[in-house]
């Protein structure tokens, strides 16, 4: 395949450009941190990072393969260098697990793999491990997490002795856990917990800098720290085709997303979703070029832009309200309205609300006692609700 | 305009309150609803589907409805999702169907297992997911029979994407919608992918004659050393990383063709052929 527009984004990114040829990648691993070649024969600069205790070095870009559909952009991922995937038994039923097992194939031994299960016992665990190996066509993943925690609460005793016992039997190397959410709660317990080697967690630049601080807290405890959800949840809905996803390609705000995460040092790789080779050329440059002054400049605009509309849900608006409106319930109808186009579901939503909270309108009141400690203009997105729906 | 905007509400409630006459626990006797229906829409699905919420959205999901059901010790998840249109409800399920079992006749197509099921039908992709006590318990029954109380229940189309058709059947071992990225190719956006024994055919269906003569203009500028091919109203063939021996061609506004092979002839072969069966 002719990567004749990679090759010009990498010459003018100004990479260096050694020419060997792809296939010499197979089954000949350079050392960590030499420039190694991609098939288009221009060269990437692969930056790598230690997982934490697990010793395990990464490359700062890994492969979210969730919803990557055709092998040959993990094929040509694998070959380039990216040498952490992950997947989970839960995507697409199984059938994620199955195509990225044969999509590696012999390149399996050259990368760190790992997968997830969120079964709710020791014995289902177990019992979705030995699947997962049977899928990946591999006799131990690097990493086995226990998928989606959000809460000390979630993780339960047998559980960890699951992955004890896994680990004893040579079918994990490292014990992890991934969450999307209660961050500043679960990291410093894990931290503390002392038997999780590695934590995937969401993070990116428009989320609360509590998780800051709790990523921090996990590293400094010797946790590998991996970043998914980089690209930001402001992005997730918009598709190639949408015309706001050109503008923000055009002007670099995804990359420098990307950017912004690798950027942080007690992060040590990062898995964005990638369905074609387009965007995994993309995204190999975040590797290339630190994050620039630049970069924060497109990310604060986004920011700006982001900020003032959407509700992180983060509940610190509960009960502030002086008519007793359930301030974040109605900024989620709105979204759902000016975020996804679904003005029938929010206003279906919003008609839910008792009768004496749907006649509140925002602008009788001379001020306003809800203050949002992200700086959503809430007066005036609930009185956009309130015009919209009402 | 105010009565469009009326009517379109009106529509929208009947077709959501079929959804929720289709989330029932007594399609069989002895299941009763346990908890509150619940509701997802695409900004928080992942409180229920963690990173698997993705998978969803990439396939244009609008909102979920679920129950969960529960018959003595066993309890029943029942989740209907409501996709952008019936082609992607159809790709999510072939997307999570478990290749190896046959396609069973509910809806567009269905799966039923011994504890879990999932079937599409118009817009609608429909999972069921038993809990038992006994791990090994085989529900089948009860699955077939809550599947086609919600199947009857559900408007829209029952039969697969016509395209589906169109792939040669010979040594085919699945197919499925690619909802973005065919061959991870950015430029074949959405489309149908064949997996044969050897090799993968797709189809990408362009809105036009012209639109799809630009897109394989793009995909030939694309491949170093692609050459002319005789196949449907224009084509080309070439062999290149990753997707070996190709040949991919243009019939109306239909762009297909052949991937994987040993050989770029092997791939023309059989593009003729799927050519032969494209209207």
């Amino acid at each position: 395949m002719s990567a004749n527009t990679s090759r010009r984004e990498f010459l003018s990114a100004g990479l260096m450009l050694p020419v060997v040829g792809a296939s010499s990648r197979m089954g000949l691993w350079p050392p960590f941190g030499e420039p190694v070649a991609s098939d288009a024969g221009s060269a990437v600069k692969l930056d790598y990072r230690t997982l934490g205790r697990t010793g395990l070095k990464v490359t700062t870009l890994g492969f979210g393969c969730m919803i990557t559909s055709d092998p040959s952009v993990i094929q040509r991922a694998a070959d380039i260098g990216i040498n952490y995937f992950d997947t989970a038994r839960g995507y697409q039923h199984g059938n994620n697990e199955r195509m990225v097992g044969a999509a590696l194939g012999a390149r399996r031994k050259h990368v760190v793999l790992s997968t997830k299960s969120g079964a709710q016992d020791k014995e289902g665990l177990l019992k979705d491990l030995d699947t997962s190996l049977h899928e990946l066509n591999t006799d131990y993943v690097d990493i086995w997490y226990l998928h989606g925690k959000g809460s000390p609460a979630d993780i339960r005793d047998d559980m960890i002795e699951a992955q004890q016992l896994a680990k004893k039997q040579g079918k994990i190397r490292f014990a992890g856990v991934s969450t999307h959410g209660g961050q500043p709660q679960l990291l410093p317990w894990l931290a503390q917990k002392g038997v999780f080697d590695v934590v995937l967690t969401s993070y990116n630049f428009s989320m609360d800098p509590a998780i800051e601080q709790a990523i921090a807290t996990a590293a400094k405890a010797g946790m590998g720290v991996v970043a998914m959800k980089v690209m930001a949840g402001g992005f997730r809905s918009i598709k190639p085709d949408d015309p706001l996803y050109k503008k923000l390609q055009q002007d670099g705000a995804l990359l420098a997303a990307l950017k912004w995460v690798i950027n942080k040092p007690n992060l040590a790789t990062t898995i964005p979703s990638m369905t074609d080779m387009d965007q995994l050329d993309e995204n190999l440059k975040a590797m290339a070029h630190p994050f620039s002054s630049g970069d924060e400049k497109l990310l604060a605009a986004r920011l700006e832009l982001i900020r003032p509309l959407y509700c992180r849900m983060c509940g610190q608006c509960d009960g502030a309200c002086q008519k007793g409106l359930p301030v974040a319930d109605v900024l989620r109808f709105l979204t759902y309205a000016d975020g996804y186009g679904q003005f029938a579901l929010g206003r279906e939503r919003f008609l839910e609300l008792t009768s004496e909270q749907a006649a509140v309108r925002c602008g009788d009141c001379a001020e306003c006692t809800v203050n949002c400690p992200h700086g959503v203009h809430v007066s005036d997105r609930m009185a956009r609700a309130q015009e919209l729906f009402a | 305009m105010k009565v469009a905007g009326l009517l379109l509400i009106v529509l929208f409630a009947a077709r959501t309150a079929r959804a929720q006459e289709a989330l029932n626990c007594h399609f069989v006797p002895g299941w009763e609803q346990s908890e509150p229906k619940r509701q997802y829409a695409a900004d928080n699905l992942y409180d229920y589907k963690d990173g698997g919420a993705e998978g969803y959205l990439q396939f244009g999901f609008v909102r979920m409805t679920g129950v969960t059901c529960k018959s003595g010790e066993d309890t029943l998840a029942i989740d209907i999702s409501e996709m952008n249109d019936a082609d992607s409800a159809y790709g999510m399920f072939a997307a999570n169907r478990d290749p190896s079992l046959p396609i069973a006749a509910i809806g567009m197509g269905g799966q039923v297992q011994p504890q879990s099921a999932s079937f599409a039908k118009g817009r609608f992709f429909v999972e069921l997911v038993v809990t038992a006590a006994n791990p090994n318990s085989d529900r089948t029954a009860a699955l077939q029979a809550f599947a086609a109380g919600i199947d009857g229940r559900l408007e829209g189309r029952a039969t697969a994407p016509e395209a589906l058709g169109w792939f040669l059947k010979e040594d085919l071992l699945s197919t499925r919608l690619v909802p973005e990225s065919v061959l991870g190719l950015r430029l074949l956006k959405r489309g149908y992918v064949a997996k044969y024994k050897q090799g993968q055919a797709f189809i990408v269906i362009e809105t036009s004659p012209e639109s799809a003569t630009e897109v394989l203009k793009k995909l030939r500028e694309h491949f170093d050393g692609a050459t002319p091919a005789t196949v449907g109203d224009e084509a080309f063939q070439v062999k290149a990383p990753y997707l070996d021996g190709i040949c991919i061609f243009r019939k109306g506004r239909t762009l297909a063709g052949y991937a994987n092979l040993p050989d770029t002839r092997q791939a023309i072969v059989q593009a003729v052929q799927l050519a032969a069966r494209i209207p």
